[in-house]
């Protein structure tokens, strides 16, 4: 039993993760719970850091592996 | 053009429609296939064959896929009243044209015709989705290469066995960081123009059984060779015999159409047994429907283990790959 609900916890815990990067990957237009939507300045942060991320890493990428299908 | 104008001869039932899919499979066949099957015969006939200067145009593969699609779909009677310029505007539609995902005309037309409104959602996510996946390529992606560049016969014979289990792990988070990226750019880029279309993946690499795999990954190609491979073989109604051959079938199918080699070849076949070994033990299982915690790790660790291998066949050719297996096996 007690398993069963540490299983389940560790599920609940998986799902809203994945639900969470989701969200702040634009793959989901809502948080998992709707009153916890993120304000605008953490938006513009986390643009800010996906675009130096790409800068900085910019310049030794090879083309899409699936380009030449 | 020409596909978008030989499409307005599609009738429901009409076999106008199945020329429609012969032609699309033979242009397919020419442009991809041609040197791969002339390989096959005999060489003095291979080299009067061979075509030198043969070319992959860009995204065949793909756009093929959708002329089939929609050939077959209006031959059913599931599109109806298709405009030549909503067609178009399918088949051409940028962000899903080189790489999927692979679109359906039913899907796609009304949302053409009416495009979501809500722009400020619609560009916030689409944005967000578009640097999100040119991080995933540029940060995690390009970098596996530093250890994926590896898999070739030279390193492979002298690298130790953990190396090896390294690198071919290395070139499973690279190929869904590359493709899952591909992919959230095309979706991003679409939705900034207010239309959405097909995910590609859902977390494949946490599920855990190859069906399940198959269903979070590369969605959008799984879901067509479900529907106009699996389904027409027979899919899941027939004999158990026949259900598994309609599995490596279609698996085959997969294999070949990512790439015109034996070791794609191969890789279908890969996933096709795992499929139907999968299935076999669905149906001869006494173990409880729901697995615990320790069933469910099992699950997930033989999943993963199943399909970081079948890399191997995808990404060196097919004597490449089984030395890499020689090596790991016996050292």
């Amino acid at each position: 039993m007690k398993q069963q609900t540490t299983g389940n916890i560790g599920e609940l815990v998986l799902e809203r993760s994945k639900h969470w990067l989701e969200y702040i990957g634009g793959a989901r237009d809502l948080p998992p719970s709707p009153a916890a939507q993120l304000p605008s300045w953490f938006w513009g942060v986390w643009w800010a850091l996906l675009i130096t991320v790409a800068c900085v890493f910019s310049g030794q990428a090879s083309k899409f592996i699936y380009i030449d299908f | 053009m020409w596909e978008s104008i030989f499409s307005r001869l599609y009738r429901p039932a009409s076999k106008i429609c199945l020329v429609g899919v012969v032609q699309a499979i033979c242009i397919l066949f020419v442009f991809k296939y041609w040197n791969f099957a002339s390989g096959m015969l005999p060489t003095a006939a291979n080299l009067q064959m061979h075509w030198k200067s043969a070319f992959l145009p860009l995204g065949i593969s793909f756009f093929t896929f959708e002329f089939i699609h929609f050939a077959i779909d209006v031959y059913k009677g599931k599109i109806e009243g298709s405009d030549f310029w909503d067609y178009f505007a399918f088949i051409l539609f940028f962000p899903t044209m080189v790489a999927g995902p692979i679109k359906r005309f039913q899907d796609f037309g009304p949302k053409l015709r009416q495009p979501s409104t809500d722009w400020v959602t619609d560009v916030h996510r689409g944005l967000t989705r578009i640097l999100a996946g040119l991080a995933k390529k540029l940060a995690v992606a390009s970098l596996m290469t530093a250890l994926t560049k590896n898999l070739n016969i030279q390193a492979i014979a002298t690298a130790p066995r953990w190396a090896l289990l390294l690198w071919i792990f290395a070139y499973g988070i690279q190929i869904y960081f590359d493709f899952s990226a591909y992919s959230d750019i095309a979706i991003g880029s679409a939705r900034l123009m207010g239309i959405a279309v097909p995910e590609n993946f859902s977390w494949p690499y946490l599920q855990k059984n190859i069906t399940l795999f198959w269903q979070h990954w590369h969605m959008s190609l799984s879901k067509w060779l479900t529907d106009y491979v699996y389904i027409p073989l027979g899919g899941s109604r027939v004999k158990p015999p026949r259900i598994l051959s309609n599995l490596m079938i279609t698996m085959l199918v997969s294999g070949l159409w990512h790439g015109a080699g034996w070791n794609f070849v191969v890789w279908g076949a890969w996933h096709g047994a795992c499929l139907c070994i999968h299935r076999l033990f669905r149906t001869f299982r006494t173990a409880p429907e729901v697995p615990g915690t320790f069933g469910n790790v099992v699950s997930w660790m033989v999943t993963f283990s199943a399909v970081t291998l079948g890399w191997a066949f995808f990404c060196m050719d097919i004597n490449t790959a089984l030395f890499f297996f020689k090596k790991l096996a016996i050292g």
